[in-house]
Order: C-alpha cells, then sequence, then structure tokens
C-alpha cells in the first residue's frame, strides 16, 4: 500500500512525477524527519542531502540529492523544491570525481579569495561529495 | 509586360529566398523544442513555489517581508522589456512594441525602460525614458545572468529609487500562439480576496520546521528570480515558436509565388512559339503565291 506520491522539481527540470512512496527520509535544517503514513501537514526547510523514497512491497526504493528548498507534506502528496535534484542512477561518477578535485584544489589555494568566493567553492565540494557518497550507498 | 529573362531570373532569386526560409524554419524548429522543453520543466517549480508562498503568507498572520511592501507614493517605476534580438519572427516584436506603447500611454506612472533585446527597444526608444540596456556573452541569457539583472532590479527597488518594477514580455502559448503581457513583479502582489480563499481552502494549518518567516524569508526572493527567469524562457519559446510559423507561410509563399511565375513564364513561351509558327506558316503561304 502506498501512502504517498512524490514530485521534485527544481528550476532547470522535473526530477521526478508522482513517484509512489510507502514512507519517505528528508533532510531538513532541524535534522532528517522520517515521512510516514498520516502524517501531518508540514512544510519545512531542507538541507543538502540525500532524500530517500520508499517504496514498500510493490515499488522500488529511489534516492534522490538535494541542495536546499522546501518540502512540503500535504494530504497524500510530498512537494519537493529544490535548487539543484539528481537522481542517483543518473548521477556521472566520474564527472563528480573530476569537480570535487578541481574544487578541492582552488580551495587550498583560496589566499586571496573574498568569502564569496571560498563559500561557492566549499558548496561545489559539498554538492560532489554528496553526489559520491549517494553513489556509494545506492549506485 | 515582362518577358521571359526576367522571369526566369526572379524565379531564380524566389528559389534562393524559399531555401532561405526553409532553413530558417528547421533551425527555429529545433531552438523551439528545446525552449518549449526548458519551459515546460521550469513552470512546474515557479507555479508550486507561488501557491506555496501564497498559502504560507495567508494562513500567516503579520508577516511582511521587503518584497511585498507597496509603495503608492512613490510613482517612479522601472519596466523590463524581454524581446528578440533578431527580427524575421511575424508579430511577435512588434505586438510586444505595440502593448508596451498602449501601456505607456495609459498609465499615470513615471516610467523608464530597460531593455533585453534589441528590436523593440528600437521600437519604443523614442517614447520613455531609457535605463539599461542588457546584453549577454551569449544571445540568450543563462540563468546567472537573469540572476545578476534580478538583483539588481531589486536593489533599486529596496533602496526606493523605484516604487515598483514591471516586466513586459511575450507569454508562450503553443507554436503558434503568443500574449503580450506587461505585469508587475515587485512588490509582490497578494491580493485580500486570494488569501481568504486560501485560506478556507486550509482550515487547518501547517507545521512548519523552522518557523514560517524563515521559510517565507528564503522563499519570497526564490520566487521572484524564478518569476523574471520564467517569463525569459517563456519569452525565448515565443520567439522561436512565432519565427517558425513566420517562417513556414513565407515557405508557403514563396512556393506559391514560383508557381505562379512558371506559369506566366511557360505561357509567354508558348506564345512566342506560336506567334514564330505563324510567321513561317503564313511566309511559306505567301511564297506559294
Amino acid at each position: 500500500m502506498n501512502n504517498y506520491t512524490v514530485d521534485i522539481l527544481t528550476p532547470a527540470k522535473i526530477v521526478a512525477k508522482d513517484v509512489p512512496a510507502e514512507s519517505l527520509l528528508v533532510p531538513t535544517v532541524k535534522g532528517e524527519i522520517n515521512v510516514l503514513q498520516d502524517h501531518t501537514h508540514v512544510i519545512s526547510k531542507l538541507e543538502t542531502g540525500i532524500i530517500t523514497v520508499f517504496g514498500g512491497p510493490e515499488d522500488p526504493d529511489r534516492f534522490f540529492s538535494v541542495t536546499t528548498g522546501t518540502c512540503k507534506v500535504l494530504d497524500n502528496k510530498v512537494t519537493i523544491l529544490a535548487a539543484t535534484s539528481e537522481e542517483s542512477k543518473e548521477i556521472d561518477v566520474e564527472r563528480a570525481k573530476l569537480a570535487l578535485k578541481r574544487a578541492e584544489e582552488k580551495l587550498y589555494q583560496s589566499d586571496g579569495m573574498d568569502d564569496d568566493e571560498i563559500l561557492k567553492y566549499q558548496r561545489k565540494v559539498d554538492r560532489a561529495r554528496l553526489r559520491l557518497q549517494l553513489v556509494s550507498y545506492h549506485g | 509586360m515582362a518577358n521571359i529573362k526576367d522571369l526566369k531570373s526572379k524565379i531564380k532569386s524566389t528559389k534562393g529566398t524559399l531555401k532561405i526560409t526553409q532553413a530558417m524554419k528547421l533551425v527555429s524548429a529545433a531552438k523551439l523544442n528545446k525552449a518549449q522543453h526548458a519551459i515546460q520543466n521550469a513552470r512546474p517549480y515557479a507555479n508550486e513555489l507561488e501557491l506555496t508562498i501564497k498559502t504560507v503568507s495567508a494562513l500567516c498572520e503579520e508577516y511582511s517581508h521587503e518584497y511585498l511592501v507597496e509603495k503608492p507614493e512613490n510613482k517612479k517605476t522601472l519596466l523590463l522589456v524581454l524581446s528578440a534580438n533578431k527580427g524575421l519572427c511575424g508579430g511577435y516584436n512588434s505586438q510586444l512594441a505595440k502593448k508596451v506603447k498602449t501601456f505607456l500611454n495609459e498609465t499615470d506612472l513615471e516610467i523608464e525602460v530597460s531593455y533585453i533585446g534589441k528590436k523593440v527597444r528600437d521600437l519604443v526608444k523614442k517614447q520613455a525614458k531609457e535605463k539599461t540596456f542588457y546584453t549577454f556573452a551569449k544571445t540568450d541569457p543563462s540563468f546567472l545572468d537573469m540572476k545578476k539583472v534580478a538583483d539588481e532590479l531589486s536593489e533599486a527597488f529596496l533602496s526606493g529609487e523605484y516604487g515598483r518594477i514591471l516586466v513586459a514580455h511575450n507569454i508562450f502559448h503553443s507554436a503558434i500562439n503568443f500574449e503580450p503581457t506587461v505585469k508587475q513583479v515587485l512588490p509582490m502582489a497578494l491580493d485580500n480576496k486570494e488569501k481568504e480563499a486560501l485560506k478556507e481552502q486550509f482550515p487547518f494549518d501547517f507545521k512548519y520546521d523552522p518557523d514560517p518567516k524563515q521559510i517565507l524569508d528564503t522563499l519570497i526572493p526564490e520566487a521572484y528570480t524564478s518569476s523574471l527567469w520564467t517569463a525569459q524562457l517563456d519569452s525565448i519559446a515565443a520567439e522561436h515558436g512565432s519565427r517558425m510559423t513566420a517562417m513556414d507561410s513565407a515557405v508557403g509563399n514563396c512556393k506559391d509565388a514560383i508557381r505562379s511565375m512558371t506559369i506566366k513564364m511557360n505561357k509567354l513561351r508558348q506564345a512566342a512559339i506560336t506567334t514564330e509558327l505563324i510567321e513561317v506558316v503564313s511566309g511559306a503561304e505567301s511564297l506559294k503565291g
């Protein structure tokens, strides 16, 4: 029995539409929450992390990376609005490794960079690490 | 009356035009496909974001964000016009220019205009004071380019330089249908009727994590940028759609012109042959005596 349908939307792409789910694990700013059957209505802010969609006995489990956004649980519908999001099977490992290496190198030579730039590369490192982590767990 | 030689060269040049219009049509079709994909992927996000903001702000009393504050006493307004850099796309630029002109004539606001895309700028620039003309490294601005523009505009709004920010662009409906509009992006209007309707629709409140004010604080700037970005995507898709339709009818017209000119040329040739034949026959007749 599936309790929810999940939509994951980003400005560039509809990452997932009407994915059936029995329950979900969602990373919010206050820690990970588990959305089970008959969950109360929630709107919460998301942290960079992994969204796990448990499909139950009938449907496959699916895993998505997200970077900042919001999550809305309303009746039997979960809507996730994220800045970027990718499903585990879509991730290009080589590219993520390369991006991580490049961003880390930039950070090693960060003398003279302003805070914004450091933050930008820090985020790049976070995203690349998240992708690699996601693939190594569920690839 | 045109002679055969003139018609021949005319047919040849029309065939050249036909080739160009056909190629432009194909190119536009490919670009339209891409642009349509982009706008169709971006719309659900933008709509959902807007709905979430409306719901949360309707349910959450006494919330105010600096993007929501109306400034009725400040008549200075900035209008951003999104148009194409190239012509040959049917009524795309002229219809938008017409819409902008009527708007400028009817409004009592003090308007300055910024442009993306030079075509409407050429048509409107005499009528209004120009603020900035944005150009980008590529023909179409990327998300980051658009974000920079959005930040610049919001800064001008927050500093009080302008009382409101408007955007004029074409909304993409389908390849043959678009609609020129002028809409307000800042301050974001949340009218009370809609608020009441939403309150009825949601008799319960959500559980917020963290509190709703913080959520709105992050969502509202996001929605503002997203509204400009979708406007830009809309106008790109509408441009390619409109150009494709225009080129499609141009191809049809070229083919018609070639057909009618060929018939005319053949008739002339036939007439010339007939005349020559008659001359030969009557010459022979007269020799017989």
